[in-house]
């Protein structure tokens, strides 16, 4: 049960917000709801078993028995993490929004909660149905947080995050329907099914070189829809218009988790569903990844805006990610993995630096700034702090992932790992011209103004970004710590990723009697079909 | 032989028929019997909505129940029960909403009431009919009380304009039917559906031309009706012309008690083949690039629009579009068990679409000022905040009829596109997805008006306890009908299967 009250857990606290008579009430009931979720989230810590690569804290109802499509929620390795960085972000976000946010202050939280319930969703459902209700359901409050609490350009940006993400996701649509269909005719069951388990014994018809084979055609259907949640480049143009238009908090969220449904979607179907596409054809998401990389580099050093800079900046980093996925090895992967929740954080957190600074001058130019170290001196000192984890400078966490990803590019190709590096120079270089620009030299306009003096960071902006800062040294300097809990399950998809398997964990027998109930449950209900 | 012409179980059969037929007569003769003065409204409504509460358990109460009557010119079976009750929804629904409508002003409300069951009688027939000739005189019952309908909308050319427009092009397409009808009566020798489909197949083979034409004349026949490409002209304007309640009317019950006619015209003959009509590839084809273009032209229509109406109206030829693809994959599926599951996936998406297409009808008939005043989608602005309850209602229908899960609008579409893979008929699936993506945007704007906008102007918000109790039950319903659709779908294909 406890998966199932980690992902519903929120929705609840969006009922119970839309029920608080006062306004004033919402903003610290939406913070002890928040960390009320995370603390239970933590109770995963206990619960979860890192020495298997096996499915764990299963649960399984039949939802729509004549299509074959359950409530199956499961969680291993690959998403252990995603879920926790979920379920942290969400009171930093909660916090850091707290004076942002001026209008409509309940429908706001009401939305943040319901996405968070769709994200969560969507990394632990094991059945594609219900992943695909979870990874649809998220676009519906993030269009409303960008439509309505967004900047002036909000309507534009919000229409073409949703049209473009659905255009994606309808395509993968067809392709999971025509997976179940095939699981049909294959699988002994001789029953539709859309769980992931019995998917992943599906040998789909491969034939190298032609384009009109199955399995070339999902993998492309599967990977359009996760390269534009990436998003990968060249579907990544609705990103810096989402992300600029959209509140801080809106940009957090999705910088920090919604992009990271993307690369979850490569890395728990795309890659274990068609192994033989994938090997043939990841020499193009190497290109696109490094493209992506260099691109969104010198896209960002232009940039006038410093939100739109680390929007595209963002770009940048996810195309790591893409390299280390499709470099195919443990290092790559891992990397990926540890790249992710670094993206979240350093991302997340400029962002949240972003917002606090335009809260006080409400311009987000970088020639007006200029001097603002001596002006706000803790606020230099935390934003140089996230900017060397963005950059990834030895002992932060943007180290310890770029570092292992190289190391899996250049395994898997020398070429794309060496222009990978190239990338590592450049993010160097708008990251820190960006820092000298607005923190160093002559004071600008904005922060020699007079008449609105600038103020430090008050003790709520500070408790926001302590945790952040925190988990940059500590992922940077204790990186085993973090990667025990992705390890196996790395390894497990890494060398049988061609006849990719994956069990259910059977806990033992001194373990919660519920969940053993829940797995006698389930194994009558998925032996049901064999028997008849 | 002694088998008496009408037996008691023909009686039954159309008992709700009677039903409709008797409560529709009280009005109008409290009227006739009161010096031709009209009812008070609130009364003649609820004797409307008694008659089709009446027919509706009538009917539900038979389920389960397999019957050919009258001759066998009328078939009782599963689908006639799920489309009776789909009219009967939606007409009932439809009533509420022409009892709050700005210009029931107690003139003529006992004759439009009167009319609307007159129609939803016509359309029992065309559901329960086994005969092209009984289908047509549905057809004709369920068309002439909507002309009517139509044109009832006083003071407001518009009406007039989309009421002849609709009689002209609805006879000139009825002529054409019976014509049809007439061809394959010379070819096949009779008009009833089973007949006709057993001999398909025979004919076919021997290129009878005349067989072609007169079958080619049916299918226009229909195609004329539920609006398909590119017999879909006069929908928009009848659509924007019609009293709000009429329209919802026009768009639900007709599109429901058309597309079960035309399944019954592409069932199977005999459950070893499939439909043959489809396994011809030139029927296929056209038929196909009919659906095609319709969900194209509907999808792509709409974004140009702001009357809100007139949205719906090509939204609604798009969603003719898709049905069509259900009704292909039922008659190109080749095991009878395939080709049910595909008529299941039809008359649920059929529910789904009615239940939707309510709620945003009703959401006009709230907002509407006067009769005839267009509301555009930047009339919603502002409404989230003026009436969150109405705007969250109309959010959730219009993310339904996007297709945005965990709505019931998704799981008919992906049950639709899945019976269409299961077939290999991908290339419809696919432009059914694709279109669905330009449906999005569309489907968005209400939402973004109502929430993202500021206010222009103040809205004015009619009381209308009845159709905001319509809008929010559909809501309510493709919330829940979307999360358990199971349950209705297995009601749907248990029904369907007492075909057999």
């Amino acid at each position: 049960m406890l998966l199932s009250l980690i992902v519903f857990m929120p929705l609840v606290s969006a009922i119970l917000i839309s029920l608080l008579p006062k306004e004033n009430w919402i903003r610290p009931t939406a913070l002890f709801l928040g960390l009320a979720q995370f603390v239970v989230s933590l109770v995963l810590f206990a619960q979860y078993d890192p020495s298997t690569p096996a499915l764990q804290l299963v649960e399984f109802v039949p939802w729509v028995p004549a299509l074959g499509v359950s409530y199956f929620l499961g969680i291993d390795g690959i998403s252990f993490w995603l879920v926790l960085l979920t379920t942290f972000l969400l009171p930093v976000v909660i916090l850091g929004s707290w004076t942002a946010i001026d209008k409509k202050p309940k429908g706001f939280h009401i939305a943040l909660f319901v996405l968070q319930t769709a994200m969560l969703g969507s990394f632990v459902a094991m059945d594609l149905v219900l992943f695909y209700v979870f990874f649809e359901l998220s676009l519906v409050p993030m269009y409303f947080i960008v439509g309505i609490w967004g900047g002036t350009r909000r309507i534009y940006a919000t229409t073409k995050f949703f049209i473009y993400t659905m255009l994606g996701s309808l395509l993968m649509l067809l392709a999971i329907i025509y997976l179940m269909f095939t699981a049909q005719e294959v699988l002994p069951a001789k029953q539709m099914t859309a769980n992931i388990l019995e998917l992943y014994k599906l040998d789909i018809p491969f034939i190298a070189g032609q384009f009109l084979n199955p399995q070339t055609l999902l993998f492309f259907a599967f990977s359009v829809a996760f390269a534009i949640k990436v998003p990968m480049f060249p579907f990544h143009t609705w990103l810096p218009d989402a992300h600029v238009e959209a509140p801080t908090p809106g940009s957090v969220v999705l910088a920090g988790v919604m992009l990271k449904m993307g690369s979850y979607g490569f890395l728990r179907f795309v890659i274990p569903l068609f192994p033989e596409a994938s090997e043939h054809y990841a020499w193009v998401f190497l290109f696109l990844g490094v493209v992506g990389i260099i691109y969104g580099a010198l896209v960002a050093m232009v940039q006038p805006d410093v939100k739109k800079l680390v929007a595209y900046s963002s770009v940048s980093h996810m195309g790591y990610v893409m390299m280390g996925l499709f470099a195919l090895n443990t290092y790559g992967v891992t990397g990926s993995i540890y790249q992710m929740l670094n993206h979240g954080i350093s991302t997340g957190a400029l962002f949240l630096l972003v917002g606090m600074i335009y809260e006080r001058t409400h311009s987000r130019e970088i020639e007006k700034y200029g001097g603002l170290a001596k002006v706000l001196p803790i606020f230099t000192i935390l934003f140089f702090i996230v900017t060397l984890s963005s950059i990834a400078v030895p002992m932060t966490n943007g180290f310890v992932g770029e570092f292992l990803i190289l190391l899996g590019a250049f395994e898997a190709s020398m070429f794309f790992g060496s222009l990978a590096v190239i990338g590592v120079v450049l993010g160097a270089v708008y990251m820190l011209w960006m820092f000298k620009r607005m923190f160093f030299g002559e004071e600008g306009e904005l922060v020699s103004d007079k008449k609105h003096p600038l103020h430090d960071l008050s003790l709520r902006e500070m408790v926001v970004m302590a945790p952040l800062i925190v988990l940059i040294f500590w992922m940077g300097l204790l990186p085993n710590q973090f990667l025990q809990y992705s390890k196996v399950s790395v390894e497990h998809l890494v060398s049988t990723k061609d006849a990719y398997q994956l069990s259910i964990h059977t806990p033992q027998p001194e373990s919660d009697a519920q969940l053993a109930f829940g797995m006698k449950f389930f194994k009558s209900v998925a032996q049901a079909p064999e028997a008849k | 032989m002694t088998t008496p012409l009408v037996s008691l179980k023909d009686m039954l059969v159309v008992a709700p028929m009677f039903a409709l037929l008797f409560m529709s007569l009280i009005p109008v003769m409290i009227k006739v019997f009161n010096g031709n003065k009209e009812p008070k409204p609130f009364v003649t409504v609820v004797y409307a909505l008694l008659g089709v509460i009446v027919a509706g358990g009538l009917t539900a109460s038979l389920a389960g129940m397999k019957h050919v009557a009258f001759s066998e010119s009328i078939v009782f079976d599963g689908m006639a029960v799920w489309g009776s009750l789909l009219v009967l929804i939606s007409g009932g629904f439809s009533l509420m909403l022409a009892y709050d409508h700005v210009e029931t002003d107690g003139r003529q409300f006992s004759e439009q009431c009167f009319l609307m069951l007159g129609s939803m009688i016509g359309m029992l027939i065309v559901v329960m009919s086994n005969d092209l000739i009984v289908t047509f005189l549905g057809i004709e019952m369920m068309s002439l009380c909507l002309y009517i309908l139509v044109a009832m909308s006083r003071e407001h050319t518009l009406s007039k304009e989309a009421a002849f427009k609709y009689f002209v092009l609805g006879s000139f397409a009825s002529a054409v039917f019976l014509y049809g009808i007439a061809l394959l009566y010379g070819t096949v020798g009779s008009t009833q559906n089973p007949v006709v489909t057993a001999k398909v197949a025979e004919l076919l083979a021997n290129h009878n031309q005349l067989f072609y034409l007169g079958l080619a004349m049916v299918i226009i026949g229909f195609a004329f009706k539920v609006s398909i490409f590119p017999f879909h002209a006069w929908t928009p304007d009848v659509y924007q012309g019609a009293s709000t309640p009429i329209t919802a009317f026009m768009a639900t019950a007709v599109k429901a008690a058309t597309f079960i006619a035309i399944l019954r015209l592409f069932q199977h003959a005999d459950p070893a083949t499939r439909s043959s009509f489809l396994a011809e590839p030139k029927f296929l084809s056209v038929l196909s690039w009919l659906a095609v273009l319709s969900m194209l032209l509907g999808n792509v229509a709409a974004v140009m629009q702001n009357n809100f109406k007139r949205i719906l109206a090509y939204s609604s030829i798009s969603h003719s579009g898709y049905l069509l693809v259900g009704v292909i994959t039922a008659g190109f599926a080749e095991r009878i068990e395939s080709s049910l599951a595909a008529t299941t996936v039809v008359l649920f998406y059929l529910f789904s679409y009615t239940l939707m297409t309510l709620g945003a009808f009703s959401l006009i008939g709230i907002l509407e000022k006067q009769v005839g005043h267009s509301l555009t989608v930047d009339d919603l602005k502002g409404l989230a905040s003026r009436s969150p309850v109405l705007a969250g209602a109309l959010a959730i229908i219009m993310f339904s009829l996007a297709g945005v899960p965990p709505t019931i609008g998704f799981f008919a579409k992906f049950s639709l596109f899945g019976a269409a893979i299961e077939q290999n008929l991908y290339w419809l699936a696919f432009w059914g997805v694709m279109t669905s993506v330009v449906a999005v945007f569309y489907y968005l704007r209400p939402v973004v008006a109502m929430y993202m906008a500021e206010a222009s102007e103040t809205l004015v918000l009619r009381p209308a306890v009845l159709t905001r109790m319509t809008l929010v039950l559909t809501a309510i319903a493709t919330i829940i009908f979307g999360l358990a659709s199971s349950p209705v779908l297995e009601f749907v294909s248990e029904s369907v299967l007492t075909r057999l």
